[in-house]
């Protein structure tokens, strides 16, 4: 631990990659420049292109009848058999099966076609495919254009119309892959580092398993603790392993491991590069006072009257000694890989942290993995009661008191110096809301998402206190019960052997939480119509109100802004496809982890967890990844060097003028630094010349879309 | 092949639609098999800031009648790509006005992942502008 | 174009046994189940550079979910989702597939020596075609005169002796049943490649391995064990994987009829819970995936009968995947009615409707309703009984037992040897193709574990000194 502390960036082992020079001087991006692959143009390959004329392999599909039903797709085959340029036309039922595949590769091998378009689904789930079948045949997959006949024809018009515009799309299609080039992918060096951003579950998952695969990991976590929001957990449903016992576990592995840098208190605040080589900018939170978190624990979650009275304060265990650097409020018990309930694992102070009036710290990683978890949701004031009655408070802080307080047995469970009688659990609080019977908060937003692990936290915290507390009666209201998990519906049947009650509602006829009258001597009223019992209005004094608040995306807006995040409708992380591509983003090198996603359970955390680190691992398992040749390359004949190209680029850098010497003259033209050009266009539309093109997606190809889209075709709208 | 144009293309709506929000949000409407008109032709760009200001005259010349530029608006994966294409477009507005060409014929909205409704009432809307636009023409001729 | 390019990687790389005497081979791992789960590990591994032999019992890779119609909650279609995924592994030149494979033994040998290995027994069924010569033409289907109920249509439409297993089936080889065949030899006769095999016999093939992934799935409760529903002998009563057939693309009616008159149901009845929860029938946990398939598939219904009215008759609805709350949500707001209640029994009737008694908990006790189709929504039981096969440890459910559910969830009890989806209890398809990645991940870390051990390290710059990420700046 000591030498990890002590451990100065500045000595580390030279890196092949780091540039010698100040980098401080320049930044990241810019840093590159020389070692920024250039395309490996085939000259060879273009010449004989140029000499081999264009023949298009056109293939449709049925989609097993998702295609065919509402376009004739043997009448689309026939009007592309007889257009210029298309050498074979072909149907299939399904054209991403092996034999549909076939179909293009016998053609390809045959050298019948040199391009390929086929129509099928939407691009986004099997171009991919099709590309690869074409690189395995032999053939250029760049050589190839996709019609969206389903989502974009079949799907959403029907009869002739839907066969005229699927025949003109795929006319389109054709139209631009007679223009298309042969295109190599660009090379990409790739870092084998990765950045973990948070320190929960998720990220300590992540981090060790791509650790353990000797990829340099840096871990970063806002806070000064690491475990995220199992550190305010106690015994876990189903089978009751203790949430402390697994974080001391997975953090203490975390901090043990040489390939592991944990960045605690450190927010990103800048972002740059691409896959492969990232700069990420990490900004300190300033007050370093681990003190401050322990204090405020009592009120970082206090969302209720009931809370404020402190829950928990201090670890009850007694660790050795104190780091040197912690200020003298610092309660002396605490120390690096120290465990605080509600708070997480005491993570190492970095060095250079520590110091102060340091600026931000720029990192260089090849992937980077989100994990930056959800938050608990607050319910609004009044909310069942909620901030209104100090006996109404979240299921999360009844957790957290039961953890703190698990030595404790007696007949009635006691909080705050109060008696528990009886306790209501109201289960789906600020979650499976529905629009037109719940509220919208105040961004306009309702969380229709079923939080995943209430349920079972309900159940397994009832148990909890009928069996240490055997006198405290527990009432659970709920819509569905949802223990779905391995281990989990035994638990439901033994809080029903436990005699916890179970009222069912219905979302449009809520619970009412109010003022018990007086004489009945509870506090509280519940006041229920019981689906159960044949929808029979029943009124519980209690109390105790343990509202199971669901799981809400975190705060992780300027993230979001700065990696350009997709998010969902229900506002968490979005994939690319939860089935296809369940942990991966659009931006390749970024992968999710955790509860940034949905919300997940603790296991499924780190399956989640683990096969980002997976993906991660395999990407950079080369050294090098291959990227997109989607960039911009100028026309060195016809450009004449005027700059109004790299005046209009978005991504300094990405274009420049440089002298070079052409038929014998000194003449200054426009040149395209690839791995960094965005390939968005911008130069494109100001070029007077018209010299300078997106590989793959030129203005010509566009142009003879629309001429194709327009033309007279026999018969075709 | 660019030459005579088909019958009834004056009707036709082209569609550049990104690949990161617009073409994707297509596809949406499509997995809620919702239906719009056939007469729109949505082409995949990785942004509009691409093209020139005589792409599209050009487009009108060869007989589109309403093109609809489905950017991503705010959320554009360019920084700064929105802000020159809405700049480029006022050249255009210019000189189709030049060209004695209704403005309403080209028209620049965002489009997200999952905005279905946005996507059908931009169709809808082009369509009657194309209708109403076209009406004169036909009873002349 | 270079038509020399083709290499043999080009199709699916199978092994066989060579002569009835056994073939063998090693890898860096075993993937037990060309399923889903199998297939997305398997990927992940290969894609680290580990070699991997997937060992599928079907004649076909793809498991349960190349035969389903469209996945919740995005209502894709699962053929679109597996093929890719299939035709993937089936290319990679790192994954290696065997079909008609059965593990007949499964056990570490040499554990002192260095962690030793895992070595396989399998026994390759006779497919009755040599499966190199086959090139997937289905003459043979065409030819064969047998006509035989096809399990792979829930039983409602024939098939031949002799056939390509379903449409997308990889390989795209034909497979003979031995047990309809009549040896009337009209398959040899056609087949252009000479590749019928009427005298094949089973092959044993042994593969050695530093560890395994156990990825064999579920098979899905039997009507048959469901007394009070029937025994599965009350016509017009399927189970959920039959409605799967009838909805698919490739279905056997080509849309949704009743099996007993091929009448169009106008009332359908989803009976949930029909094979979990269920003590008496030993199945007490929640299968996880009912309550979403059956709304799934109502709101298939809903499209293609869109006059039938459909009822789901159930106990709580378990929606609590991404996105699974809303497509409920959406169901109910599309018309499909939710009765909470347990159905007590079926019974048949005169007309080939089903009678349904179920205690309503919400109205008035015990009542009963008819309904022209009924489906049961039948659980998910262990695919594979490791028994005396291999000493993997098996949890009081009845699926794979794991160690450390909460932070390595593959982890069996015995070492080097992972679970991932349903081999370690019912999951849906997001759940699973996540589990195996992480399942990948924990066996590619044991692999290069071992393989650092034995001084093969597989990365030069793994475990190396501390090297910092940041070498660069404050300012």
């Amino acid at each position: 631990m000591a030498e990890r502390t002590n451990h100065n960036p500045a000595q580390a082992p030279a890196d092949s990659q780091a540039p010698a020079h100040n980098p401080a001087k320049n930044p990241p991006p810019a840093q590159n420049h020389d070692q920024a692959p250039d395309r490996n143009h085939d000259h060879d390959q273009a010449q004989d292109q140029a000499q081999d004329p264009a023949r298009v392999g056109v293939y449709i599909c049925y989609c097993g009848g998702n295609i065919s039903d509402h376009v004739d797709v043997e009448a689309v085959r026939a009007r592309m058999a007889a257009q210029p340029g298309v050498a074979v036309a072909r149907t299939n039922m399904f054209m991403c099966s092996d034999p549909g595949q076939e179909l293009i590769m016998e053609d390809l091998r045959a050298g019948r076609i040199n391009r390929v378009v086929v129509a099928s689904c939407s691009p986004s789930l099997h171009e991919g495919t099709f590309r690869s079948a074409i690189a395995r045949a032999g053939g250029n997959p760049y050589q190839y254009e996709h019609a969206n006949i389903r989502e974009q024809v079949s799907w959403v018009h029907h009869g002739q119309a839907a066969t005229d515009k699927a025949t003109r799309l795929i006319s389109a299609a054709a139209g631009k892959a007679g223009l298309l080039d042969a295109l190599s992918p660009l090379r990409v060096e790739a870092l084998r580092r990765a950045v973990v951003i948070g320190g929960g579950v998720a990220g300590l998952r992540a981090a060790l398993d791509m650790a353990d695969s000797g990829i340099q990991v840096l871990l970063v976590e806002r806070t000064a603790w690491l475990g995220g929001a199992v550190a305010r957990l106690g015994r876990l449903a189903p089978v009751g392993e203790d949430a402390s016992g697994l974080l001391r576990g997975l953090a203490g592995q975390v901090l043990a491991h040489p390939g592991v840098t944990v960045h605690a208190r450190a927010v990103v605040s800048g972002f740059g590069g691409y896959l492969g080589n990232f700069s990420l900018t990490l900004s300190r939170t300033p007050d370093p006072d681990v003190n401050a978190d322990v204090n405020a624990d009592a009120n970082a979650n206090a969302d209720a009257v009931a809370d404020a009275a402190p829950l928990s304060k201090m670890p009850s265990k007694t660790p050795s000694k104190m780091p040197s650097k912690m200020p003298s409020k610092m309660p002396s018990k605490m120390t690096v890989g120290g465990f605080v309930r509600g708070l997480g694992v005491l993570a190492p102070t970095q060095p250079d942290a520590a110091s102060q009036d340091q600026g931000p710290l720029t990192v260089r990683t090849g992937v980077i993995v989100l994990a930056t978890g959800h938050r608990s949701y607050t319910p609004k004031r009044g909310e069942y009661g909620y901030a209104e009655n100090p006996e109404v408070l979240t299921l999360p802080r009844l957790i957290q008191h039961l953890a703190d307080t698990e030595a404790e047995t007696g007949p009635l469970l006691v909080l705050n110096g109060r008696a528990i009688r009886r306790l209501a659990i109201i289960h789906c609080v600020g979650s499976r809301q529905i629009p037109g019977i719940h509220q919208e908060d105040e961004s306009g937003c309702l969380n229709e998402h079923c939080s995943r692990v209430c349920c079972a936290a309900s159940i397994n915290a009832a148990n909890q206190v009928r069996e240490r507390h055997p006198q405290t009666s527990v009432y659970e209201l709920y819509r569905d019960i949802r223990t779905y998990g391995r281990g989990q519906e035994e638990m439901y049947a033994k809080a029903a052997a436990n005699r916890v009650v179970f009222l069912r509602y219905s979302a449009d006829d809520a619970p009412e939480v109010r003022r018990c009258p007086a004489g009945q001597g509870f506090p509280l009223e519940v006041a229920v119509r019981d689906g159960l019992t044949l929808g029979q209005e029943l009124r519980v004094p209690v109390d105790l109100v343990a509202l199971a608040t669901g799981m809400v995306p975190g705060p992780v807006a300027e993230l979001v802004d700065m990696l350009k995040l997709p998010v969902g409708a229900d506002r968490f992380l979005q994939e690319v496809h939860p089935k296809l591509r369940p942990v991966e983003l659009p931006l390749p090198g970024v992968f999710l982890a955790g509860t940034c996603q949905a919300p997940m359970d603790i296991g499924e955390v780190c399956s989640a967890a683990s096969a980002a680190a997976v993906k991660a691992v395999a990407l950079l398992s080369k050294g090098h990844v291959e990227l997109d040749p989607f960039v911009a390359e100028v026309d060195e004949q016809a450009c004449t060097g005027c700059g109004a190209c790299v005046a209009a680029c978005l991504n300094k850098g990405a274009l420049g003028l440089e002298t070079l010497e052409l038929d014998g003259a000194m003449v200054s033209r426009a040149r395209v630094t690839p791995a960094l050009c965005l390939g968005c266009g911008a130069c494109v539309a100001v070029c007077p010349e018209y010299a300078i093109d997106i590989n793959g997606w030129t203005l010509a190809q566009y142009e003879a879309m629309v001429d194709r889209i327009v033309c007279r075709l026999e018969g075709v709208a | 092949m660019g030459g005579q144009a088909s019958v009834g293309a004056q009707r036709k709506i082209l569609i550049l639609a990104t690949e990161s929000c617009a073409y994707p949000g297509a596809d949406s409407v499509g997995q809620a098999h919702a239906s719009y008109p056939a007469n729109t032709y949505i082409l995949k760009v990785k942004a509009p800031v691409l093209f020139p200001e005589r792409f599209y005259l050009d487009c009108f010349r060869k007989g589109i009648g309403g093109i609809i530029i489905m950017s991503c608006g705010e959320e554009c994966p360019y920084k700064g790509a929105y802000k020159a294409m809405a700049q480029r477009l006022d050249r255009v507005y210019a000189q189709m006005k030049e060209q004695g060409l209704d403005i309403r014929r080209l028209r620049l909205t965002a489009i997200c992942t999952v905005c279905n409704r946005a996507f059908l009432n931009e169709v809808n809307q082009m369509n009657q502008v194309l209708q109403e636009l076209d009406a004169p023409v036909q009873a002349q001729a | 174009m270079d038509s020399a390019a083709h290499s043999p990687q080009d199709s699916p790389q199978v092994v066989t046994g060579t002569g009835g005497t056994g073939g063998m081979g090693v890898f860096d791992a075993l993937v037990i189940g060309g399923g889903i789960a199998g297939l997305q590990t398997a990927l992940d591994l290969a894609d680290q550079g580990y070699s991997c032999a997937v060992v599928e019992k079907d004649a076909s890779i793809g498991g349960a979910m190349i035969r389903l119609s469209k996945v919740f909650p995005t209502l894709d279609c699962a053929s679109c989702i597996t093929t890719p995924k299939m035709a993937a592994a089936a290319h990679h030149e790192k994954i290696t597939l065997l079909t008609c494979c059965d593990v007949d033994r499964l056990e570490r040998v040499n554990a002192d020596e260095d962690g030793g290995s895992l070595v396989a027994t399998l026994t390759q069924r006779p497919r009755h075609v040599d499966i190199e010569a086959c090139i997937g033409c289905r003459k043979c289907e065409y030819a064969c005169p047998v006509l035989t109920p096809d399990a792979e249509q829930g039983g409602f439409s024939g098939r031949k002796a002799i056939r390509i297993p379903f449409s997308n089936a990889i390989p795209q080889k034909a497979v003979l049943d031995v047990e309809h065949c009549m040896l009337c030899g009209k398959c040899a006769e056609v087949c252009p490649t000479q590749a019928i095999r009427y005298d094949q016999k089973p092959e044993q093939l042994r593969l050695e391995a530093r560890a395994a992934v156990l990825a064999t799935g579920f098979r899905l409760s039997p009507v048959a064990d469901k007394r009070q529903y029937g025994l599965g002998a009350i016509p017009n009563v399927i189970d959920s994987l039959q409605m799967e057939r009838l909805l698919a693309p490739h279905g056997p009616y080509g849309r949704v009829l009743r099996p007993s008159d091929g009448m169009i149901p106008d009332s359908i009845a989803y009976v949930q819970c029909a094979g979990s929860r269920d003590a008496s029938m030993g199945v007490g946990y929640c299968s996880r995936v009912c309550c979403m398939y059956a709304i799934k598939q109502a709101m298939l219904l809903s499209g293609s009968l869109p006059l039938a009215d459909i009822t789901i008759y159930y106990m709580d609805i378990r929606a609590f995947g991404k996105n699974y709350e809303q497509f409920y949500q959406n169901a109910k707001a599309m018309g499909i009615e939710f009765v909470k209640a347990k159905v007590a029994s079926l019974d048949p009737t005169e007309g080939g409707a089903v009678t349904v008694h179920y205690e309503d908990q919400t109205g008035a006790g015990v009542a009963t309703r008819e309904h022209d189709l009924v489906v049961l929504s039948m659980g998910m039981l262990p695919g594979w009984q490791p028994g005396q096969v291999c000493p993997v440890a098996i949890a009081a459910d009845g699926f794979i037992d794991t160690v450390a559910p909460k932070t390595l969830p593959s982890l069996t009890a015995m070492p080097g040897v992972f679970v991932a989806g349903a081999a370690a209890g019912p999951k849906d398809i997001v759940d699973t193709i996540t589990e195996a990645g992480g399942a990948a991940m924990q066996a590619a870390k044991y692999l290069a574990a071992r393989a650092a051990n034995a001084g093969l390290a597989r990365t030069p710059q793994a475990r190396t000194e501390k090297a910092s990420i940041q070498e660069a700046s404050h300012g």
